[in-house]
């Protein structure tokens, strides 16, 4: 091996885990629209997942289930494995909210309709020749789950370390959702990101991929915090402002600007490896006593 | 470069950022959802009962005797879900064991802003698998039970006549059935058959819902007029009437074969009230399972799932997860056989024509899928 040879991400091996699906069920009965007291702007920017994951794990599922017959490595495939269950179940509780949502009187189909259209239509299977087209489209959907997994990585430790949500009361339950849904996508952060090296790797094609993931990210997030807000029915009149997610990133309910521009460099770097962000004994010590996790563990046949 | 054309390009930029500012503002202001489109049948937060229903917890608030041998629980909770006529419960026993029973009070008291109610009926069944003895003998007024559901296998579809035919504790989906007909105003028919008229709940209620005269319910309690003539009331139905069948294997068999001497268009809704018994784990039954695309028959062992089975004999790359049956990956279209459903995820419409081949098996001899 020569000096010259290009840096190559180089993974931690003590923060991989065993991934395994967790059976969770949450009851939303007591859950509020404004979930966190008296802040229902930065409620209503967390609410922004329940529009986008339901429809956006449930294409990680669709196309990951294509890639699996190409991964020849026995034990990517495992992890491949345990986080299409692990995505399929995020996107069942995400979805399981939207009802309750509609209960209170904020209904979030005109906006979910063109979630799914994004990921089932404009992302969804072409029709395209079998053979290389088809791989290419692959490739490139792969890639683009790696840097959208980046976020959720990211969003994910933020809230195992959000500790002002607690302070400031938000409500249990969905606090449960978030961390567990979290804890699980700092659990199994280096998935996507190994399975885009193992079939792909390409530089290039990161970098085009993370541009596209993080435009339609942004894109979506304030049209979703913006959707929720003007239709709030106890928030007549409401409009959402950029005020009100830097003051809620400075309160610790929301992440900062600083912290999210921070991710960009790690995720572009060279050497990149999600392994190297975030804790999975954190992550494992939440699910340990996360109440809907527990509950899953103890119904399990043959759980403890 | 020159001064004046550089200030040239900078205004006809600014320019063009200013009037693309002010179109796309208009545009949005009559439809802050544009540009994107709408899928046209939204998937996203549709419907209930995607993921398992969180279990309720609810108190036997009433333990009284509907007849020899039957007795019904009203069970009380806050915020229960509703439920129509034909749904039933999975009522899990103090050991453990679930089992279903059909919900028979009202749809109305459930929903009950004060707290809702389910009723349901237990018949018990001396040489049974246990679960109606520890009904009768464990679950007491004020104890805690836990339920899931309610879920409809059983629904009534709209028609412009009913014929019901109910066997002993076979009431139960049918008597909610009965009530709704009566409240629309749809003509409808009762054959409820017994062993003795001691035995047979809610007896009063369906003759009283019949009223008098008019020939609506037959009653035939064996020990007095024997069995019920079934041709006979199959022949007499309205045309093209929807019949509702729940009783023992053997009522349903007469009447699922004598349905083609019956009036015309008839058509037959039945439910087992105990299901196909289901063998405990470790005591499955062998069978095979057909891949139709692949063109290959593969034999699923008793100690293993379908799959497994397809997995290591044919198709290795199949997508799975979970392997308990919630998270759906392996779902799977069946093209023929009955399917013993042992997910918790899957929707009644969804078990119409696929199955989660981690958990659920044959009910018969072999299974088609679509692979």
């Amino acid at each position: 091996m020569s000096n010259k040879s290009a840096p190559r991400p180089q993974p931690v091996a003590s923060e991989r885990i065993p991934l395994k699906a967790r059976n969770v069920a949450f009851d939303w009965a007591d859950t509020p629209l404004h979930w966190i007291p008296g802040d229902p702007a930065s409620a209503h920017t967390i609410n922004v997942l329940h529009l986008l994951l339901p429809a956006g794990e449930r294409w990680f599922v669709h196309v990951y289930k294509q890639a699996l017959p190409l991964i020849r490595d026995p034990r990517l495939r495992e992890d491949v494995i345990g986080f299409i269950g692990q995505e399929a179940m995020h996107s069942q509780a995400h979805d399981d909210v939207l009802p309750h949502l509609r209960a209170l009187g904020l209904d979030p189909e005109p906006y979910t309709a063109q979630v799914d259209w994004l990921f089932e239509k404009l992302l969804g299977d072409r029709t395209l020749p079998p053979g290389r087209a088809r791989v290419w489209w692959l490739k490139e959907r792969v890639a683009m789950i790696a840097a959208i997994e980046h976020y959720t990585a990211f969003l994910g430790d933020w809230v195992l370390n959000a500790d002002a949500l607690d302070a400031r009361g938000a409500d249990p339950v969905m606090l449960d959702l978030l961390r567990w849904h979290g804890a699980e996508e700092v659990e199994h952060r280096s998935v996507a990101f190994d399975l885009f090296q193992h079939l792909d790797g390409d530089y290039r094609r990161r970098v085009r991929t993370w541009a596209t993931a993080f435009a339609a990210l942004v894109f979506l997030w304030q049209r979703g915090t913006r959707f929720f807000v003007a239709n709030d029915p106890s928030l007549p009149g409401g409009r959402a402002s950029a005020r009100d997610f830097l003051r809620g990133g400075r309160q610790g309910v929301l992440p900062t600007p600083g912290g999210m521009l921070r991710s960009i460099p790690q995720y572009l770097s060279r050497t990149y490896h999600p392994s190297k962000y975030g804790s999975t004994e954190q992550a494992a010590a939440y699910l340990a006593h996360s109440p809907a996790a527990t509950a899953a563990d103890a119904t399990a046949p043959g759980g403890s | 470069m020159p001064a004046l054309p550089r200030m040239r390009t900078a205004l006809l930029v600014a320019g063009a950022a200013l009037l693309a500012r002010r179109a796309l503002r208009g545009r949005i202001g009559r439809s802050p959802l544009w540009p994107m489109p709408a899928l046209d049948r939204p998937v996203s937060g549709r419907g209930p009962g995607r993921g398992p229903a969180a279990p309720l917890r609810l108190r036997v608030a009433e333990r009284t005797a509907a007849a020899d041998g039957v007795v019904v629980l009203r069970l009380t909770g806050a915020r229960l879900p509703g439920w129509e006529p034909g749904a039933h419960l999975d009522l899990v026993l103090p050991s453990g064991t679930v089992r279903q029973y059909s919900l028979c009070g009202e749809p109305a008291e459930a929903v009950c802003p004060k707290g809702g109610a389910y009723t349901i009926a237990t018949r018990l069944i001396e040489d049974g698998r246990g679960g109606s003895r520890e009904v009768h003998e464990q679950l007491r007024e004020g104890m805690e039970v836990e339920v899931r559901g309610p879920r409809n296998r059983f629904p009534l579809a709209d028609c412009h006549a009913y014929l019901f035919i109910a066997g002993g504790i076979g009431i139960t989906p049918l008597l909610p059935m009965v009530r709704q007909a009566e409240a629309e105003g749809v003509p409808w028919r009762l054959v409820y058959a017994g062993r003795s008229r001691a035995s047979m709940p809610f007896l009063a209620e369906v003759e009283k819902l019949a009223g008098a005269g008019d020939g609506r319910l037959t009653v035939a309690a064996e020990d007095e007029v024997g069995r019920p003539d079934l041709a006979a009331a199959l022949a007499d139905a309205p045309p093209h009437a929807a019949v509702y069948c729940c009783g023992p294997d053997p009522l349903m068999d007469a009447v699922a074969a004598l349905l083609p001497g019956g009036a015309a268009g008839l058509t037959l809704h039945t439910e087992r009230f105990a299901p196909a018994p289901l063998a405990p784990a470790g005591e499955n039954a062998p069978f095979s399972v057909e891949l139709r695309r692949t063109g290959r028959t593969i034999a699923v062992p008793a100690d293993t799932s379908v799959l497994r089975a397809i997995r290591e004999q044919a198709l290795s790359d199949l997508p799975y997860s979970c392997e308990r049956g919630f998270c759906g990956t392996c779902r799977q279209r069946v093209l023929a056989g009955e399917v013993d459903h042992r997910d918790e995820l899957l929707t009644d419409a969804e078990r119409d024509d696929s199955l989660l081949i981690c958990v659920s098996r044959a009910r018969g001899a072999s299974l088609v899928l679509d692979l």
